[in-house]
C-alpha cells in the first residue's frame, strides 16, 4: 500500500538528481570506477602503509610509556636510595657520635690513669729523694763526727804533748801501775 | 795434716821437758835444740819450728813489756817490777822501752794481757766515741 504522494515525490526527486548530475557533468560509470579504484587504493594503503605506520606509532608509544615507567621506577629507586642514604648517614653520624663519646670517655679514663701514675711516680721520686737526702745527711753527719773526732784527738794529742809535765807523766804511770793487782 | 799434729805434740812434749818449776829453763831448751839437730831426723826442722813457737809464747807470757812516753823514774820501775812479780810470779822478766807515740802514761803487755793507761789509748777511745 504505497502512498501515491510518496511515489510521485520519488519520481520527482529522481528526476531532480539526474538533472543536477547532468548539470555538474557526473558520469555515473566513471564515478563508479573511480570509487572502486579509490577503495582499492584505500585498502592497499591501509594494508601496506597505514597499518605499519600505526604499528610503528604504537611501538613508539609503548617504548615511551615504558621509558616513562622506567623513569618513574628510577625516580622511586632514587628516592628510596636517597632515603637509605639518609638513614645510613644518620646511622653513621650516630655511630660516629657514639665512637667520639667513647673516645672522649676512654681518653678521660686514660688521662685519669696517667695522672694517677704520674702522681704516684712523682711521690715515689719524692720519697726516694727524701730517702737519698736522709742518707746523705746521715753520711755527712757521720763523716763530720768522724772528722771532728779526728781533729779533737789530733788537737788534744798536740796540746797534751806540749802541756804534760813530768809530774803528770809520773801520775799517769802510777795510775797504770795501780792496775797491776792480783 | 796428721804428721803436723804429731810434730806439734812432740814439740809440746819437748817444751814441757824444758820447764822447771813452771818456768822455761834456757839450758834445757838449748840442750833440746842441739839434740834434735844432732839426731838428724827427717822432720827435725818442722819440729824445731813448733818448739821455737812454744818457747816464744812462753817468753811472751813471762816477759812484761813496759812502754812509756818518757823515761820511767827508777822508783817507779822498781814498783812496776814488784807488782808484776806479785801478779805473774818471780820468773817474770821486765823490759822497759820508750814510745813517744803514747804521749803520756804507760802501757804494759804480758802475754795476751794488756794494761794500757796511755794518753794515746784514751784518745783512741775518744776518737771511737765519735764513730757511729
Amino acid at each position: 500500500m504505497l502512498n501515491p504522494d510518496i511515489l510521485l515525490a520519488a519520481q520527482e526527486s529522481s528526476g531532480q538528481i539526474e538533472k543536477i548530475a547532468s548539470t555538474f557533468g557526473v558520469d555515473w560509470p566513471q564515478l563508479l570506477a573511480q570509487i572502486i579504484s579509490f577503495s582499492i587504493m584505500c585498502a592497499v594503503l591501509y594494508r601496506w602503509a597505514y597499518k605499519p605506520v600505526l604499528k610503528m606509532l604504537e611501538e613508539r608509544r609503548r617504548i615511551v610509556a615504558l621509558g616513562q615507567a622506567n623513569a618513574e621506577q628510577i625516580k622511586a629507586e632514587l628516592a628510596r636510595t636517597e632515603s637509605m642514604r639518609q638513614d645510613v648517614m644518620a646511622k653513621a653520624n650516630a655511630e660516629a657520635t657514639r665512637i667520639i663519646e667513647e673516645a672522649h670517655a676512654a681518653a678521660g679514663r686514660v688521662q685519669d690513669s696517667e695522672t694517677q701514675k704520674a702522681i704516684a711516680g712523682a711521690e715515689q721520686i719524692l720519697a726516694k729523694s727524701k730517702e737519698a737526702a736522709s742518707r746523705d745527711y746521715e753520711r755527712m753527719l757521720t763523716e763530720l763526727k768522724r772528722e771532728v773526732g779526728r781533729l779533737v784527738v789530733q788537737t788534744t794529742a798536740s796540746v797534751a804533748r806540749k802541756t804534760l809535765t813530768p809530774e803528770d807523766q809520773r801520775r799517769l804511770a802510777q795510775e797504770t801501775a795501780k792496775e797491776l793487782q792480783a | 795434716m796428721k804428721a803436723t799434729a804429731q810434730i806439734k805434740r812432740e814439740a809440746k812434749r819437748l817444751y814441757q821437758l824444758c820447764l822447771v818449776d813452771g818456768s822455761l829453763n834456757e839450758k834445757r831448751a838449748t840442750q833440746v835444740v842441739r839434740l834434735v839437730i844432732d839426731s838428724k831426723r827427717r822432720r827435725s826442722m818442722p819440729l824445731l819450728k813448733h818448739f821455737q813457737r812454744f818457747v816464744r809464747l812462753d817468753r811472751e807470757a813471762h816477759t812484761a813489756n813496759v812502754e812509756t812516753a818518757v823515761p820511767l823514774p827508777p822508783d817507779l820501775q822498781t814498783d812496776v817490777q814488784a807488782r808484776l812479780k806479785e801478779l805473774y810470779g818471780p820468773a817474770i822478766q821486765t823490759e822497759f822501752s820508750l814510745k813517744p807515740a803514747l804521749i803520756g802514761g804507760m802501757r804494759i803487755k804480758v802475754g795476751s794481757d794488756v794494761y794500757d793507761g796511755s794518753v794515746q789509748s784514751q784518745l783512741a777511745t775518744l776518737e771511737k766515741s765519735f764513730e757511729p
